[in-house]
């Protein structure tokens, strides 16, 4: 079975980095660099993020962007042979939903590849869970999950669901 | 003198010092413009706070000691990133003829020079 990338976007602050380290197996490739402005933390993903993980036998590579738009040339080199991309959105942030919509359209729009949203931190209500964030991005229910990215069993669970899209896709075809 | 006309001075002792520079942005670790001579700081910015972070992360990794610099070697041109000090970066473009040893001679000390302004 060959390894599958999937590519992990979304606004700042969304948990991308968090997500790859709680469920990277293998050490994580990370690219911190210190906030010169203003972003609810200390540090920022400034190149990517690169972790691997096991969903039964398949492999999957998981290559995590930067949130801030100045970074967008970074989208296409990761994005490069990507199966699948799943993008993260705080759910306590509804003010990033219509710039995490225009990433999402722009990202499919070059890569139409099977995709999730994940809205995170849904351990720290009140936070807009899955079935409220799915209508906003026009997408059916089944592909929006709701998890909190720091639980590796509750994290694990938007790959799974795309992981069943990639399948049922490529057995479509 | 403000810390914005200190590293001004600099960027213009620093043209002074290599004019065959075609250009010079000093920015933050993570990509944003702080002082610059250059037609497009923004985008340089960013991509020289990429360019660094990633070299830095390969340093550690292939255990190399601390990140100086980066070096972009295209047919037509250099583009080099150095460490100025933990919360900066200093990108420079020069031409394909440019003598990169005085290139490095000259820029180090000046991205020491920001790193102590910054």
């Amino acid at each position: 079975m060959e390894p599958l990338k999937v590519v992990v976007a979304g606004p700042v602050g969304s948990g991308k980095s968090t997500f790859i380290r709680t469920l990277s197996e293998t050490d994580v490739v990370d690219t911190e660099a210190l906030a010169s402005e203003d972003i609810g933390k200390l540090t920022t993903t400034v190149a990517l993020d690169y972790g691997t993980i096991h969903l039964g036998d398949q492999l999957l590579y998981l290559f995590g962007t930067p949130g801030q738009d100045r970074f967008d040339f970074m989208w296409d080199v990761l994005s490069e042979g990507a199966l699948g991309l799943l993008l993260l959105i705080r759910g306590d942030k509804p003010e990033d939903f219509v710039p995490a919509r225009r990433l999402l359209d722009y990202l499919t729009s070059r890569r139409p590849v099977p995709f999730v949203i994940g809205v995170t931190r849904q351990d720290l209500p009140p936070v807009w869970g899955p079935e409220d964030v799915a209508p906003f991005f026009g997408v059916p229910g089944e592909r929006v999950v709701g998890l909190n990215a720091t639980d590796p069993q509750s994290a694990v669970t938007p790959l799974l669901r795309l992981l069943e899209l990639i399948t049922a896709e490529e057995m479509a075809s | 003198m403000t810390k914005q006309e200190q590293l001004q001075r600099i960027l213009r002792e620093l043209k002074q010092a290599l004019p065959e520079l075609r250009s010079i942005v000093v920015a933050s670790t993570d990509g944003l413009p702080i002082v610059h001579d250059a037609s497009d700081a923004p985008r340089v910015a960013a991509m020289a706070a990429t360019a660094l972070g990633l070299g830095k992360r390969i340093s550690q990794t292939t255990e190399l000691g601390s990140l100086e610099e980066t070096i972009i070697r295209g047919n037509q041109g250099y583009f080099v990133v150095y460490a100025a000090g933990d919360k900066g970066v200093l990108a420079v473009s020069a031409p394909a003829d440019a003598n990169l040893g005085l290139i490095h001679l000259e820029a180090r000390g000046f991205a020491a020079r920001l790193a102590q302004a910054l």
